[in-house]
């Protein structure tokens, strides 16, 4: 027997033992090589993130609002941990044997389970040989007594980690805080790790890419016992952290912390924007809080809660978010509107008739200039009368639908009933209704002017934000125009953004300005205007205030005063809308000084109107708890 | 024909260059593994790297001896030769164990492992008995001596214990296949036995390597799909042992190869196959049922490292939660090669499989493909696979171009051998087979194995040159 072809059987062994394995190679290195390079990262090549501190913010002026301050965090890697005396440690870092034992416990199951698709099991994301930051934040001064006694607790060291300070403890509701990425940011945004801190307010949040820079990554090889071997392939992969460019605020932070001193012991907002710019000067939001009493998990955990159930709602940004009815103020854009549609012209006078609805007493107004110096009712009624009921068609009812879109098409162009393209979030739009909005209220066909006259006095369904307000007195001060009120000035030396470099034209031309920025100077200058104590020597400012009727529950409640102003009345400096709620007095009483001392500040750099500060200051209004 | 008086007249370069190039990687995976920032010659010999070279040196003088000695002499003296390295593996025996085995002989601090050279002892003999009988001759006999040949010292071997050498042994009984030994006398004395079963010769003796492939591929699909518990829709509630499938399977396979053979063969053997077919079925079931019975009366981790070799379930992956090791080695081999990807991480960049991070245990040694292919990426894997098969194929066609059996019995057997040691170590290192501890042929760290695979193949190498002036 010959037994020569079995030689073919041992080849075929071989050649197919080493296609075989020529096949699993491929299958492992080629195709399924990311699973085992993440596996390789796991086990030995440990990729760590070095995120760069947040961007600085800077005022108008330069001055330092946002930094960064140096803090340590106290980390613990369990597989180190050799006998570990929990009654030492923690008399170490001030707590009880129980204590340090529940804090150990936090980390591990903190970390929560993962879905394993391999195992078809949860697994503990967890790990032994993993540093857990034990204790965080703590300051230079606590760190200090505990770091030179670590040498007797192996598993434990310090770790340097930096976190906002605010030198100025003003303008909270504008800069926002930081907080920790939540699951659901982390897994929409690979930027994100457990613990990452992220934008949770204001600019912090709008800017939150520009603010936290790029991460830096280091690649490093460690060894089974986790000890670092060394750079992954001589750092050829490592990167560097980019801090953000640092951001340069419109705000003047002096004027910011003055306003809010102002509006103590009162519910209210100032919004002051530079009218040639659109920069936000000041957004003062009364009350506030300190904006380091949320800085860090800490005290973000001790604050926030107490910041949540204050009654007065200091979390809550007003100038942005809430929205009220502008009263008085809103007769401005009603001459303006009424002059640009030809149905009134700048010499139109009307009888100041309180039959039709309340007025005080001053002489009949013959013009728009008197009108508005005087702010006459009755004039201004039928001023929106005319708008609204133009007789265009027969029907007063389709008539008034006709004319409300009209009219709130002009109101739009103002930057009202829509949201501003500021840049912060918690925007609100307030509300300028038209014939679709009243036609749901009320039925179509159901309501014409008379049923909504209240609207032209700024009473009714109108709703202002203070923000948009305070647009309305800078396009009064650009007499037509406005830039989108904004709060970055620049990142870097890049300049404000394309859309902040664009003026919105309203729809009234600029010849009918004239005669109401004559009745806004008059308001404040002359005898029988409603803001004489506004007034600032050497200084003229442009003005108009406003009473504000308001119920809760249909329950008369205090009156609130408004004032919107600029100065000077050439080449203004500074527009200014002032909201302070439940006053009881009109907007000349509290609104009007209060703007005026913030002008005057601003303007001058010093108030001398030390009576009128004093007054402002000291008074407890709006039923402050 | 004229005697070949030059040494290397009929030297066969390819094979020595594939010698030479395998040497020489393994070398610089060695230098790359084991690297020491304080000693970076290559040359230290206080480190691996030096002394591998030390041990590459010697064991290229001892093929130099290998060649001057005429190859007459090993033929006459492989009893003693044999003999020889019994007495070795009976001596390490009385050596102070090393890692659990008594596996080395040690002078100092150099030490051997005889069961590397043990080995060439069973290669010469073998060759040495096969050669001396004709096939027509071959009987119950010859099979047994044949066998006694190899088991003497695998057994000695297991008492080591040193199973990975253990196993490598069974790579003989390819070399017996190929020279046409067969098991049918004594398979069908058994067969025999079994009343009104007459067979004049069983197709199963004779080809035992493809049974033997049969018989582990049945073992193999009989742990993997008997171990899950049959549930049927049938009968609600009830859970019936999962090895119940293999038996459906192996009856179906059964009734399937008996109407194939009922059609193949002529009428007068439809008897035959009726109890060919019955055997084969009996025989299966005996020898899963027993496998499936065997393996769940196992200890808990012994189970798990074949369950997770099968794998029937992965490993909990995650440092430091590994429980007792058992996928411990395996998957961070497994890691270190597969995240090499398709062109590897560098020259001295792997990260998982180095000595200094010690994530692979034993990289420079057992492990050493997975450095290799970290480093090289598929692109040096497979070039290392490739040169590998290539190998053992130039010492088949050595192997079959040799006039006199000695020679190619003894070809066969380096060329089963290093087959062997090649599919383990490789097939370990990529999670084919289960871990078993042996060196990768030429490439790992180590005099002993370095040394007896030299003179393994410098021997084979002296045969061949010679190969015109044997004549059986």
């Amino acid at each position: 027997m010959n037994f020569d072809a079995r030689r073919y059987v041992i080849v075929t062994f071989i050649v197919i033992t080493g296609l075989m394995y020529g096949i699993k190679l491929f299958y492992m290195q080629v195709v399924d090589v990311e699973n085992w390079k993440l596996e390789a990262q796991r086990i030995a090549e440990k990729r760590k993130e070095i995120p760069p501190p947040r961007a600085v913010v800077f005022d108008r002026n330069g001055k330092k609002v946002v930094e960064n301050k140096t803090y340590y965090n106290l980390m613990m890697v369990e597989e180190d941990m050799v006998g570990l005396d929990t009654v030492a440690f923690g008399k170490l870092v001030g707590m009880t044997k129980d204590e340090v034992l529940a804090r150990i416990d936090e980390i591990k199951f903190g970390e929560g389970k993962y879905y394993n698709p391999h195992t078809k099991k949860k697994q503990t994301n967890y790990q032994r040989i993993r540093p857990y930051p034990f204790l965080k934040e703590l300051t230079a001064d606590e760190m200090s007594k505990i770091v030179p006694h670590l040498d007797r607790f192996p598993g434990f060291y310090e770790e340097i980690t930096s976190m906002r300070n605010y030198p100025y403890a003003s303008g909270a509701n504008i800069l926002g805080y930081l907080a920790e990425a939540t699951q659901a940011e982390i897994d929409n945004d690979k930027f994100y790790k457990r613990a990452d801190k992220i934008g949770r307010a204001g600019i912090e949040r709008f800017y939150e890419v520009e603010f936290r820079g790029e991460k830096g990554v280091k690649y490093i090889v460690t060894s089974a016992r986790q000890n670092n071997v060394g750079s992954f392939e001589d750092g050829k992969y490592d990167t560097t952290a980019v801090q953000g460019d640092g951001i340069i605020l419109g705000l003047d932070i002096e004027l910011q912390a003055y306003g809010e001193k102002l509006l103590q012991n009162k519910k209210g907002c100032i919004v002051a924007i530079e009218p040639s710019t659109g920069e936000i000067l000041a957004m003062v939001s009364s009350p506030s809080y300190d904006p380091n009493l949320l800085v860090g998990r800490k005290n973000i955990n001790k604050n926030y809660p107490k910041l949540v159930e204050d009654p007065n709602i200091p979390l809550f940004p007003r100038p942005l978010a809430s929205e009220y009815m502008p009263g008085s103020t809103f007769k401005l854009i009603q001459a303006l509107i009424g002059m640009q549609e030809e149905v009134i012209s700048h010499d139109s006078g009307f009888p100041c008739n309180k039959s039709i609805v309340g007025c005080h007493n001053h002489p009949n107004a013959q013009s728009v200039t008197q009108a508005v110096q005087y702010s006459c009712n009755p004039y201004f009624y039928a001023v929106t009368r005319r708008i609204i009921q133009q007789g265009k068609v027969k029907s007063s009812f389709r008539d008034s639908e006709i004319g409300i879109d009209i009219w709130a098409n002009y109101m739009h162009s103002f930057g009202l009933g829509l949201k501003l393209n500021t840049d912060i979030t918690g925007l609100r739009a307030g509300n300028i209704p038209d014939s679709k909005y009243y036609n749901k209220w009320y039925g179509k066909g159901n309501w014409k002017f008379s049923t909504i006259r209240s609207i032209s006095i700024g009473q009714g369904e109108v709703q202002l934000t203070p923000l948009q307000l305070a647009n309305v007195a800078a396009i009064m001060a650009n007499r037509g125009w406005y830039y989108t009120p904004h709060f970055v000035k620049s990142i870097g030396d890049r300049g404000p953004r394309i859309d902040y470099t664009i003026k919105n034209k309203t729809l009234v031309d600029r010849k009918y300005f004239g005669y109401v920025v004559e009745g806004m100077r008059r308001v404040v200058h002359e005898p029988g205007g409603t803001a004489a104590m506004a007034r600032i020597p050497n200084i003229v400012m442009c003005g108009k205030t406003g009473t504000v009727e308001n119920y809760i529950h249909g329950v008369k409640q205090k009156n609130h005063s408004v004032f919107i102003a600029f100065a000077p009345m050439n080449n203004p400096k500074i527009a200014i809308a002032v909201f302070i709620e439940n006053t009881g007095g009109g907007g000349g009483t509290w609104a009007a000084p209060a703007a005026s001392l913030v002008i005057e500040k601003y303007i001058t750099g010093e108030v001398k109107s030390i009576e009128k500060e004093k007054r402002i200051m000291d008074a407890e209004l709006s039923n402050w708890k | 024909m004229r005697k070949n008086d030059s040494i290397t007249g009929n030297f066969d370069w390819i094979l020595f260059g594939v010698y030479l190039l395998l040497v020489a990687f393994g070398v610089t995976t060695i230098y790359s593994v084991a690297y020491n920032p304080d000693n970076p010659s290559i040359f230290s010999f206080d480190e691996m790297y030096g002394r591998q070279l030390m041990w590459v040196a010697v064991s290229l003088f001892l093929g130099l001896l290998v060649f001057l000695i005429d190859s007459e002499i090993y033929r006459k003296f492989s009893i003693p030769i044999y003999i020889f390295c019994l007495g070795l593996l009976v001596l390490v025996l009385f050596m102070p164990p090393i890692n659990g085995a008594r596996a080395w002989l040690g002078f100092g601090s150099f030490g051997i492992q005889p069961g590397e050279f043990a080995k060439i002892g069973t290669a010469i003999l073998l060759s040495n008995y096969m050669s001396s009988f004709n096939v027509k001759q071959q009987n119950g006999q010859t099979v047994l001596v044949s066998l006694a040949i190899i088991a003497v010292p695998m057994l000695l071997i297991m008492l080591q214990p040193d199973a990975g050498t253990f196993v490598v042994f069974t790579a003989f009984l390819f070399v017996m296949y190929r020279e046409g030994l067969t098991f049918d006398p004594i398979v069908l004395k058994l067969v025999n036995l079994i009343p009104g079963v007459k067979f004049k010769s069983t197709w199963v003796g004779t080809h035992f390597i493809p049974i033997l492939f049969v018989v582990v591929f049945l073992i193999v699909i009989t742990l993997i799909i008997g171990h899950k518990p049959l549930v049927l829709d049938y009968f609600p509630g009830q859970v019936f042992s999962g090895y119940w499938r293999m038996f459906a399977a192996l009856l179906s396979v059964t009734v399937i190869g008996y109407l194939v053979m009922r059609w193949m063969f002529s009428k007068r053997e439809g008897r035959r196959a009726f109890t060919i077919a019955i055997l084969g079925f009996a025989l299966s079931v005996l020898l899963t049922a027993g496998v499936h019975t065997a393996f769940k009366s196992l200890p808990y981790h012994q189970k798990t490292r074949i369950e997770l070799w099968l794998g029937i379930y992965e490993a909990e992956p995650g440092t430091g939660n590994v429980g007792d090791g058992a996928d411990y080695n395996r998957s961070r081999a497994m890691t270190a090669v597969g995240s090499g990807g398709f062109t590897g991480k560098g020259y001295r960049e792997a990260s998982v499989a180095s000595i200094k991070t010690a994530h692979v245990p034993e990289c420079e040694t057992d492990f050493i493909f997975s450095p290799w292919a970290e480093e090289r990426g598929f692109l040096g894997s497979a070039v290392l696979v490739i040169l590998y098969t290539f190998f053992l194929l130039r010492i088949i066609t050595i192997a079959e171009r040799q006039r006199s059996k000695y020679n190619r019995v003894y070809a066969y057997s380096v060329a089963m051998i290093l087959f062997y040691h090649f599919a383990i170590n490789i097939g370990m290192n990529i999670g084919l087979v289960p871990i078993i501890g042996i060196p990768l042929p030429l490439f790992s760290y180590g005099g002993s194995s370095m040394m007896s695979f030299s003179i393994m193949i410098f021997l084979l190498l002296k045969l061949d040159s010679q190969r015109k002036d044997a004549l059986n």
